[in-house]
């Protein structure tokens, strides 16, 4: 009985999450719905029109191209960093822990704020300073995921094993780094490309109807057929939905492997306790 | 040293795209819009001129309430997970993230269908005719959306640390349910809970992309108010933009600061204990 009061919540929220995105749907797959509960007709002309638009498929072209950049530039950066700070700089990593919090803190348009203020007198490209402010935005993402992968693989150890038996630097990158944070790595690439895929007010303040990425098209079309956008916004939902769902597996896949790690290590735990028993019992006799 | 300059590229961007932005962001709200000359005339013009001050008042209000509603929603969402089997909690966690990502136009869009002037829910129960999507309850309800799950991702990892065994100790010293929950879950929640709650009222005051898609500008909100003078053609007055920008900033370092010094003073108490 009390476990199905408990329930209560989660089935209201549940309902508040999913009445939304139900409205969507009915609303992208039909002509007109306005007073009953279901719209009369079922079509998928929205979609039709939606895949003739050029527009539409460039801004789905921009925003790819966004997060695909900006999530190489984040990647290629931060994960030498931060082994880097793992091994040899624990006082940084004591300071970095906070600095990534303020994205949390110092909400976007102040960043913005700070960046046009910076950047719009000077000709840098408008693009490497949205890519830049993503950066940024993202850093507390990107922090936790490439650390809990470091932690979770215990880097320091495999390194130090490494160059121990003689392996180049080279080879400690190829053979030991790269295997081992492939799985971590395609979580935080994922997490951050959906969110820079995605991103709507960096790159509408920053640079704006010149560079339409696919949020940006959303707007126009919310205030020129409601219909048009839904269709974008179920498309949308879907592409995070897959993300979602590859993100949940990864991690499943890595928890797996840790859990395996663990109860390996506390076999030879035993193992080893076992022995000493077994030395302080010879001793003691 | 060699190692040093590995560090290089991260502190580069750092500066760049951060700090030197932030602080000439905070120099320029002290220069006049037009001429450049330095001034307080932007900080004196936040107080005088109603229709600044009462963005940042208005941006408060619904990020208290949208933070209280989102805080006690997570909470609960918690709580009633923390009785499900763990596979089952993994998956529902990963809902409510979705449900967090699907914030901004699209959110406000779907409410829009079906809460809005003309909304499908208004036409269907009567109950909600007279409900206004464009309210401080419409704009709190539409920020829910992504608050509850934004608390949830910080509150359910503290609330799954607290061990069924404390609850039997308490039980089997006789303690009450609710004294149990003073004495024994709340102070060991309570860090998790102050910052939790320090970072949904800065979502909520934050937020952007929902309000501007929900309301256009008919709400006078802080984000709203200051893209409009920094990016906005034809009224754009910078100046005064990052003189808001930065009370704004420091309104959040502040709390953010106490909030920290409250949690580290506690710690220290429970050392010395």
């Amino acid at each position: 009985m009390k476990k199905n009061i408990r329930k209560i919540p989660l089935i209201i929220f549940g309902i508040y999450f999913i009445i939304p995105i139900i409205g969507t749907f009915l609303y992208s797959t039909s002509t007109k719905w306005d007073n009953s509960i279901l719209p009369k007709d079922f079509t998928l002309k929205w979609f039709l029109e939606l895949f003739k638009d050029t527009a539409f498929i460039q801004a789905v072209a921009r925003s790819f191209v966004l997060g695909l950049v900006t999530s190489m530039v984040i990647l290629i950066i931060m994960i030498p960093t931060l082994i880097l700070v793992r091994l040899y700089f624990p006082k940084v990593d004591r300071i970095l822990q906070s600095i990534v919090l303020l994205p949390y803190a110092i909400p976007g348009v102040i960043l913005v704020t700070a960046l046009l203020g910076t950047y719009s007198m000077l000709s840098i490209p408008m693009f490497i300073v949205l890519v830049g402010a993503l950066f940024i935005t993202l850093l507390p993402i990107t922090y936790l995921g490439i650390n809990n992968q470091l932690k979770l693989i215990n880097i320091g150890e495999m390194i130090d094993a490494a160059s121990t038996l003689g392996a180049s630097m080279v080879q400690i990158v190829t053979k030991i780094i790269i295997p081992n944070i492939r799985l971590g790595t395609t979580l935080v690439f994922l997490m951050v490309f959906s969110a820079s895929f995605g991103e709507y007010m960096l790159t509408n303040l920053l640079i704006g109807g010149r560079f339409e990425t696919i949020r940006i098209y959303m707007m126009r079309r919310m205030n020129e057929n409601g219909h048009l956008a839904s269709a974008v916004m179920i498309l949308y939902f879907v592409f995070l939905l897959i993300v979602a769902i590859f993100v949940f597996i990864i991690n499943n896949k890595q928890k797996k492997r840790y859990i395996e790690k663990s109860k390996i290590e506390e076999v030879n735990k035993q193992k080893l306790y076992g022995r000493k028993e077994d030395l302080e019992n010879v001793f003691n006799s | 040293m060699k190692k040093k300059i590995g560090l290089l590229p991260l502190i580069i961007i750092m500066m760049a795209f951060l700090i030197i932005p932030l602080i000439i962001m905070v120099i320029k709200s002290f220069k006049l819009d037009g001429i450049e000359v330095f001034s307080l005339d932007n900080y004196k013009e936040f107080f005088a001129n109603k229709y600044y001050y009462e963005s940042f008042i208005n941006s408060m209000i619904i990020g208290l309430f949208s933070a209280v509603l989102g805080f006690i929603g997570a909470y609960i969402i918690s709580y009633s997970l923390l009785g499900l089997s763990f596979r089952t909690q993994e998956k529902i966690i990963t809902i409510s993230n979705l449900a967090g990502n699907f914030a901004g136009i699209p959110l406000a869009f779907s409410f829009i269908i079906l809460l809005g002037n003309a909304g499908v829910l208004k036409m269907i129960i009567p109950l909600l005719k007279n409900f206004n999507l464009y309210s401080w309850w419409g704009l709190s309800l539409t920020y829910m959306y992504f608050q509850i799950p934004l608390g949830i991702l910080f509150l359910y990892p503290s609330m799954r640390e607290i061990k069924k065994e404390w609850k039997e100790s308490a039980d089997i010293l006789g303690a009450s349910n609710f004294y149990y929950w003073r004495k024994v879950v709340f102070p060991f929640l309570k860090p998790t809970m102050v910052s939790t709650f320090i970072i949904l009222l800065a979502n909520g005051i934050g937020t952007y992309e929902t309000a501007y898609a929900l309301t256009g500008s008919n709400i006078n909100l802080l984000t709203i108010r200051i893209s409009a003078l920094v990016a906005g053609d034809v009224f754009a007055k910078p100046n005064m933009g990052s003189a808001l920008a930065t009370i704004f900033g420091a309104f959040m370092v502040i709390i953010m600061w106490l909030s920290q010094r409250y949690n580290r003073k506690e710690e220290n108490l429970e050392k010395e204990y």
